[in-house]
């Protein structure tokens, strides 16, 4: 299940340059390239004469010339040049795509062009804000996006999976949870009140002593997570707002399907204290990436399961609040987005 | 054994404006208090399908929509309004007495 009229995390600004860099998104193959003023341009990534990946091609000025017989295309798509033959068909021509660069990711629309407006771009401002430090990376994922999705929403899996860095049992056994649920929305607010600060956060914030916690995650569809994450020593007034000798950060989650069983997971960690401190920002990245490879090691075995098995029964517990509801989301707006092409299909 | 009435709350935990329900203890038994239009309830707190705490789900329309399955209960009766649940929620009586909540404890059966 993909979901198509949605701005993508497609790349990170630094991998789109002069030279065709290839990456499937939604099970469609795609190019990505820069032309000569810097401008990132997408095309399908199937030559319109013998479908070689145009990615194996150079470029040639503003255009993209294929590796097999020469055909150039510019950036609109169109093949302007075939060596040795004046007319060109019209015919002779690649699927462009919408893209458009912010936070400093590459993004890419899948769905109509005529829907593609930049204003519905999720803002991930906190990855290149002055006022916050912030380091983003990129994992590749053996399983579907929803997995990825679910993760995030029920966040004790983190006193499991994660007890050497961001979790530990507090969270899951002392946690009070509070779902909030709009047509396109879900925000899990997740307070642990006076207990132990987890390894990371002794690390980054010093904590000599019991913690109030937070976790307040947010879901937009279709799969982008911001999570405004933090601790202040207990009893200083954080869960009545005012977060004073703490420390809060930004855990920023943004997947895009490569296939219904493999996933471009984009994600950062922004800090809003120090935020000129490189060494700092380096530090709490590499906490937070050591357990995202604790994570992707799961999601890679849910889905050996799942292929095993597509659909087999399962329990819902308690902490499903989030996911589930987001789940409901996902399904009713691919429903809504399959209704509307039936319709553009009979008119 | 605990009978008659028992103090399960303050008035002032429980606020109109989100309809948020509160959960409590009525003795061992979880209940949840619903606070609709300046009234108090007080229902079954385990949803009669898989045992999902309604008082994590969602309050819309003097219905409990249950977390995850979506069962719907009637606050004010307790009655199942939509499936997959099939049983209706247990309802309690309440009183108000100087800005506390009170339930009445059922007689065992």
């Amino acid at each position: 299940m993909f979901l198509r009229n949605y701005w993508y995390v497609a790349a990170s600004a630094a991998e789109i340059g002069r030279k065709p860099f290839a990456r499937m998104i939604l099970g469609e193959p795609v190019v990505f390239f820069r032309i000569e003023d810097g401008a990132p341009v997408a095309f399908e990534d199937r030559c319109a004469h013998r479908h070689l990946p145009l990615s194996m091609g150079k470029l040639v000025g503003d255009r993209l010339q294929c590796h097999y017989h020469g055909l150039q295309f510019d950036r609109t798509g169109q093949c302007v040049r075939i060596p040795g033959q004046e007319l060109i068909p019209p015919s002779a021509k690649v699927k462009t795509y919408p893209v458009t660069e912010r936070h400093r990711w590459v993004w890419i629309w899948m769905g109509d062009p005529a829907l593609a407006d930049p204003a519905r771009i999720t803002d991930f401002h906190w990855l290149d804000d002055p006022a916050w430090g912030a380091k983003a990376s990129y994992l590749h994922v053996k399983a579907n996006w929803q997995l990825v999705v679910d993760n995030l929403l029920d966040l004790t899996h983190l006193a499991f999976v994660h007890e050497s860095t961001i979790g530990n049992a507090a969270l899951a056994e002392h946690a009070t949870v509070k779902v909030t649920r709009a047509p396109n929305n879900v925000v899990v607010t997740r307070w642990i009140i006076d207990q132990p600060a987890p390894p990371t956060f002794v690390k980054v914030g010093g904590f000599t002593s019991n913690v109030d916690r937070w976790q307040i995650i947010d879901f937009v569809p279709p799969a982008f997570l911001r999570l405004d994450v933090g601790a202040t020593p207990t009893g200083t007034g954080a869960p009545e707002g005012k977060r004073v000798d703490g420390i809060t950060m930004r855990n920023l989650n943004a997947i895009t399907p490569e296939t219904e069983k493999t996933s471009h997971y984009f994600w950062g960690q922004a800090h809003d204290f120090e935020p000129h401190n490189a060494e700092l920002t380096e530090k709490i990245f590499r906490q937070i990436e050591t357990a995202f490879h604790e994570d992707v090691e799961v999601f890679s075995a849910q889905q050996r399961n799942l292929d095993l098995c597509p659909d087999p029964p399962q329990v819902d517990i308690n902490a499903d609040t989030g996911v589930i509801q987001a789940r409901r989301i996902l399904q009713r707006l691919h429903d809504e987005e399959r209704a509307a092409l039936h319709v553009t299909a009979a008119e | 054994m605990l009978s008659g009435w028992l103090r399960v709350a303050v008035l002032a935990d429980l606020t109109d404006a989100d309809a948020a329900p509160l959960a409590v203890k009525l003795g061992e038994l979880p209940i949840a208090l619903y606070r609709l239009d300046g009234k108090v309830y007080a229902i079954d707190d385990v949803c009669t399908h898989e045992f999902a705490l309604l008082s994590q789900g969602f309050v819309e329309g003097g219905a409990i929509e249950c977390p995850l399955h979506q069962a719907r209960f009637d606050i004010a009766t307790g009655r199942c309004l939509s499936g997959p649940a099939t049983v209706d929620l247990r309802t309690y009586e309440v009183k108000i007495d100087g800005g506390e909540v009170f339930v009445r404890m059922p007689k065992p059966k």
